[in-house]
């Protein structure tokens, strides 16, 4: 998968390419949103990140001159500013999501994966890791062959760890995709700490390889190895 | 000159009040003049009708019925009549038997006829063909059994002088008075106003940074002394402002250091070392909370900006008191079962109030969260939903140490804190009360707390009761 990424900022814009790069993506950075949009216009793309606030040419300027052309790739924006409006204005110019700055990686990688597969609803396939298995139909969660017994929330918090395996999931993303809590404000930290915990507790306390992993200040993740 | 005087209020003032003088004072000067002018005839008509009753003890009939008048005192009176009197005298069937030579042959009336021995005729002006005004008055006389009427006419010539001169007087006099009390109501107005004038300098010297001065007033009673008290008034509120808002940069300056302070020594702290991988991970882990705790800070003071700059918009809706703060305590469940706390949410289940749902829902949660932290472990929360008439009331009692007493009055101020070692180790940010505050207050609420120390304290939220639930109770 090729992305453009149109950021100014150099230290972003790298660690947004070598992030990327070490997920897998095929990655172009544009510095400008000239050299952005020549490039978009001239080159296809699966994905484009956008900065809004770019010198010059505005993100916002930039994407409208790209649907103009009838360029319909996705475009997911980086925004700095909170505002409702500037949601609305970026949704308005036809960019597919947004994202608010300062933002945490893991949760644009997971912005990326869901607009790459737009439209597709995610399966409802058993999701297994090692011995360890996820049946979201079942609701049911075997590890070596033991049934665990989970609440409905350390369930469904287990099964958003296990369908983004090998990645680690902030805690606003949790807070958002789990909980489902509106608006950044609520800080439930504290909240899903004490879930995580009892989760690990049925999880990996009875077991010698430990699959839920705490990655300090940036969030879970649930992997054989440890990261 | 209305330029120079239409600029100021002072010079406003005079000239209104100097129009409306001069329009009374034209006024009463016509009416004064009608008045004198009519005086002047009345008199005047008292003198002819003297005067005829002289003239009818003159006149005699010659036996040939010829007209003669005179005696030496008549001669006298000739004389007086040729300096101005006028004399015409008809008999009872129309002809004129006598008829002064002054008049050159004008007719001072109609020919008389008599009808009986009648005569009516009021006195009258007359213009005479030489151009003057005469007033006439007659009179039925009889002269040895024969009816005759008299007329007797004098110049109004002195008269109109007088009546002028009068004028005159009036109108000299008029605008001099005008003139000087307009002076001296501009000088009045001026001392006057001048309070006003010196508070506009005084006012202008106040600036953002001697907020602290005041207006001195010299008459609090009076209407520049409420306009002093009122700007007084709104100085003290500014000045209020302007330091909360001094305050709360100072604060937030030093919030953001504190975390940014952390994530500068411990990166520096680790460069300096030599050190494997995972020392490294845990280093950038480290900086990476400070990361999180500015970020949630900064998004913190982005709410309190939004809504001090009113950006917020609300909405509002129906929301069922009971459940919202069940909804709350169900989400912070896990957190009370940790520290084995007792969370009891009763009361009536009825109760709905009107607010923005997520916007009360963010202080229902922090009150709770709140609670949670200063409880002790096994301790107890209650929450509480009642009614008191218009005023939904949510009260929020917890087991913890309680406020002291030298904290009530800033609990709710951003930024403050009970205990600042502790609050800041659990990742508080300073605000939750205040925003709290803020969100009940926006719903048109209000909060307040209860505490004794030692013996928990208690938040209690008056909101106003939905209206529609009104409604729907009214039905049923």
């Amino acid at each position: 998968m090729r992305l453009l990424v149109i950021e100014d900022e150099p230290k972003v814009g790298q660690a947004l390419r070598e992030g990327l790069q070490a997920e897998g993506y095929e990655v172009i950075l544009a510095e400008t949103g000239e050299d952005g949009f020549f490039l978009a216009s001239n080159r296809v793309f699966d994905l484009i990140v956008l900065d809004v606030m770019l010198p010059g040419r505005d993100g916002l300027e930039v994407l409208a001159a790209l649907r103009k052309q009838s360029i319909s790739t996705p475009v997911l924006l980086l925004t700095a500013k909170d505002a409702v409006e500037s949601r609305v204005a970026g949704l308005d110019a036809g960019a597919d999501d947004y994202l608010v700055k300062p933002f945490a990686f893991p949760e644009l990688s997971a912005r990326i994966r869901a607009l790459s597969r737009r439209g597709k609803a995610e399966p409802m396939t058993l999701i297994r890791i090692g011995t360890f298995e996820v049946d979201p139909v079942t609701r049911t969660v075997l590890r070596e062959g033991i049934r665990l017994e989970l609440t409905v929330r350390e369930f469904e918090l287990l099964e958003y760890l296990a369908r983004n395996k090998g990645r680690v999931v902030s805690r606003e993303m949790l807070t958002r995709d789990v909980w489902k809590e509106p608006g950044r404000a609520t800080p439930l930290d504290n909240v899903i700490d004490v879930h995580v915990a009892r989760l690990r507790k049925k999880l990996d306390d009875p077991f010698a390889i430990k699959l839920l992993h705490t990655v300090r200040g940036v969030g879970f993740l649930l992997s054989e190895e440890a990261p | 000159m209305k330029n120079l005087l239409g600029k100021s209020l002072r010079g406003r003032l005079t000239i209104l009040y100097g129009l409306l003088l001069t329009l009374a004072l034209v006024f009463y000067a016509g009416g004064t003049s009608v008045y004198f002018l009519h005086n002047l005839r009345h008199q005047l008509d008292l003198s002819l009708d003297r005067d005829i009753e002289t003239v009818e003890g003159l006149l005699s009939l010659a036996p040939d019925g010829h007209l003669e008048k005179g005696s030496e005192e008549g001669e006298a009176r000739e004389g007086d009549l040729g300096r101005g009197y006028l004399l015409e005298v008809w008999s009872g069937n129309g002809v004129l038997l006598y008829r002064s030579d002054e008049l050159n042959g004008a007719a001072m009336g109609q020919p008389v006829y008599l009808n009986g021995n009648r005569w009516r005729e009021a006195p009258h002006t007359l213009r005479l063909p030489n151009g003057m005004t005469v007033r006439v008055a007659s009179r039925f006389h009889r002269i040895e059994g024969q009816p005759l009427v008299l007329r007797l006419g004098v110049s109004e010539g002195p008269l109109w002088q007088q009546f002028w001169e009068m004028v005159g007087v009036l109108s000299i006099g008029l605008p001099i008075t005008v003139l000087l009390i307009g002076l001296t109501g501009y000088m009045v107005a001026g001392r006057a106003l001048r309070p006003v004038d010196l508070m506009a300098r005084h006012a202008a010297k106040i600036s953002a940074e001697r907020l602290d001065d005041r207006l001195t007033i010299s008459n609090p009673d009076d209407e520049l002394g409420h306009l002093g008290q009122a700007f007084n008034m709104t100085l003290g509120r500014l000045e209020e402002s302007f330091d909360q808002l001094r305050r709360f940069t100072a604060d937030a300056s030093h919030e953001l250091r504190t975390p940014l302070t952390a994530i500068r020594s411990v990166g520096e702290v680790a460069l300096q070392k030599a050190g494997g991988v995972p020392y490294y991970r845990d280093i950038i882990g480290s900086m990476l909370e400070e990361v999180s705790r500015l970020t949630r800070l900064v998004e913190s003071l982005l709410t309190i900006s939004r809504a001090d700059a009113g950006q917020i918009e609300l909405h509002q809706t129906t929301v069922n008191a009971l459940e919202l703060v069940q909804e709350a305590a169900a989400l912070l469940e896990s957190l009370a079962e940790e520290k084995q706390q007792t969370v009891v949410v009763e009361g009536n289940s009825i109760l709905n109030v009107w607010a923005d749902r997520l916007i009360l829902r963010q202080a229902v949660i922090n009150l709770l969260d709140n609670a949670v932290k200063y409880s002790p472990v096994g301790g107890r929360i209650h929450v509480d939903v009642s009614v008191d008439t218009h005023t939904v009331l949510i009260a929020f009692q917890d087991s913890g140490p309680g406020i002291p007493v030298e904290h009530r009055g800033k609990v709710f101020q951003r930024f403050y804190r009970v205990d600042e070692a502790r609050t800041r180790a659990e990742g508080g940010t300073g605000l939750g009360l205040s925003i709290v505050k803020w969100a009940v207050s926006v719903n048109g609420g209000s909060i307040d707390f209860d505490s004794e120390p030692g013996h928990g304290c208690t938040f209690t939220m008056r909101l106003p009761v939905s209206k529609i639930q009104n409604a729907t109770e009214r039905l049923s």
